[in-house]
């Protein structure tokens, strides 16, 4: 057996979907060659680490809630979502933590960076950390040249209006730049006349520029 | 690993698995017990316990008016986690047209995206170790796409054979080879081996 044919019939072999005369030609091969061994060792690691992984538990009472929100006559708009914020930080590519405070202040927060690869979509994550209930705050994004929010392809500036509970608040951004840029991205959060300011530094690596 | 089942179609022709639960069962009695299972399938789907929970919770709203069809599936389970699959994938492509900006809430007590950061309370070397291990996979497998996270977590967690899984998601046998192959791949190409060799040396 040659190694290009081991590498086909890798995943038959992690799957025990060998009759018993392939698989001794291949154990025959592993036998022999120390790179489809440590190619075989690698696919099993790395299956057993995915295996291994473990759920976080639900949130308390998810199960109650759940299945009364399900037989409960309302529209679906009004539905409430769970939105515990867990786990999304693990794919995030960044989290900003931002403590509010009691009132929001009117100075900027210190400018932070994220780094892009052009063409690339990456998840950043705004925590915002606000010690009481904001009804109805106003969130709006000014994207530098070349960063694009995924799925608003070429607008440069977007608000949302939106409830801030007490606790952790966390805001999804999933940005793609097109192109490299020198400018900031800016985030601003406004309440009853006041408002916070939150500057991110894109930095975009072009994996095709030359000596990269 | 699940045993091999017969998965009755909604609308599909009168089965002999038909009527197999009394009738007086309500929703509660026939989802509780299958909610810990979606929440977990829908996790290793998402990544996210919010995602997890809602993914569930939009299962549960849709079938809830369909109650009187989950009493004549014989193996509620795997039927259950086609319907996640389906709405998961749908969820995503809409998702995907429609990217969401969400401002998002936890509750006291509840895991936070900032605990996950290093920290100087990181405690002992190897919890810190086990934490970046965790989400180093839990990246790669972000990386996939919908359907290979799928056939992930159905096939290689969940041990749902690949003819299993043929039926439920009705989805050929080499497509599902292929999803599988292409993710295993992606995945070792993401994770490389050092921090697997490393903890097998513990191991031995």
């Amino acid at each position: 057996m040659e190694c290009s044919e081991f590498a086909l019939r890798l995943d038959d072999l992690l799957d025990g979907r060998l009759h018993a005369l392939g698989r001794k030609s291949i154990e025959e091969h592993l036998g022999r060659c120390p790179d489809c061994r440590n190619r075989h060792a690698h696919a099993l690691a790395v299956l057993e680490s995915v295996r291994k992984l473990t759920p976080p538990a639900a949130h308390p009472g998810f199960i109650d809630q759940a299945l009364s929100r399900a037989t409960r006559p309302v529209a679906p708009a009004a539905r409430p979502k769970w939105r515990p914020v867990l786990g999304m930080a693990l794919a995030a590519s960044l989290v900003l933590g931002v403590a509010l405070g009691v009132f929001l202040a009117t100075q900027s927060e210190p400018v932070q960076a994220v780094a892009l690869t052009i063409d690339r979509p990456e998840t950043v994550r705004l925590m915002f950390n606000s010690a009481k209930p904001l009804k109805a705050a106003t969130v709006s994004l000014v994207l530098p040249e070349n960063v694009e929010l995924v799925g608003f392809n070429g607008r440069r500036e977007l608000s949302w209006q939106t409830d801030l509970r007490e606790g952790g608040n966390l805001m999804q951004l999933p940005l793609v730049a097109r192109g490299v840029t020198k400018q900031e991205l800016v985030a601003s959060l406004s309440h009853g006349g006041s408002s916070k300011m939150f500057r991110l530094k894109i930095e975009v690596d072009n994996p095709s520029r030359p000596g990269m | 690993m699940p045993p091999v089942f017969p998965i009755r179609r909604a609308g599909a022709a009168a089965s002999p698995y038909r009527r197999a639960r009394p009738a007086e069962l309500n929703f509660e009695d026939l989802l509780r017990p299958q909610i810990e299972y979606l929440y977990r399938l829908a996790w290793r789907f998402t990544g996210s316990v919010a995602d997890a929970e809602d993914l569930v919770q939009d299962v549960l709203i849709k079938l809830f008016p369909r109650t009187h069809e989950l009493l004549e599936i014989e193996r509620l389970r795997p039927w259950l986690a086609r319907v996640l699959y389906n709405q998961y994938v749908d969820s995503v492509r809409q998702r995907s047209r429609s990217p969401i900006v969400e401002l998002v809430s936890g509750a006291e007590g509840e895991d936070n995206p900032l605990d996950a950061l290093p920290t100087a309370k990181d405690g002992p070397e190897e919890n810190a170790e086990r934490t970046g291990q965790r989400e180093r996979i839990l990246r790669a497998l972000d990386r996939l796409n919908p359907e290979q996270r799928a056939v992930v977590a159905m096939h290689d967690v969940e041990g749902y054979s690949l003819e299993e899984l043929e039926t439920m998601l009705e989805t050929p046998l080499g497509t599902l080879k292929s999803r599988l192959h292409r993710a295993r791949q992606r995945l070792r190409a993401l994770l490389p081996m050092e921090p697997f060799s490393a903890g097998e040396r513990v191991k031995g």
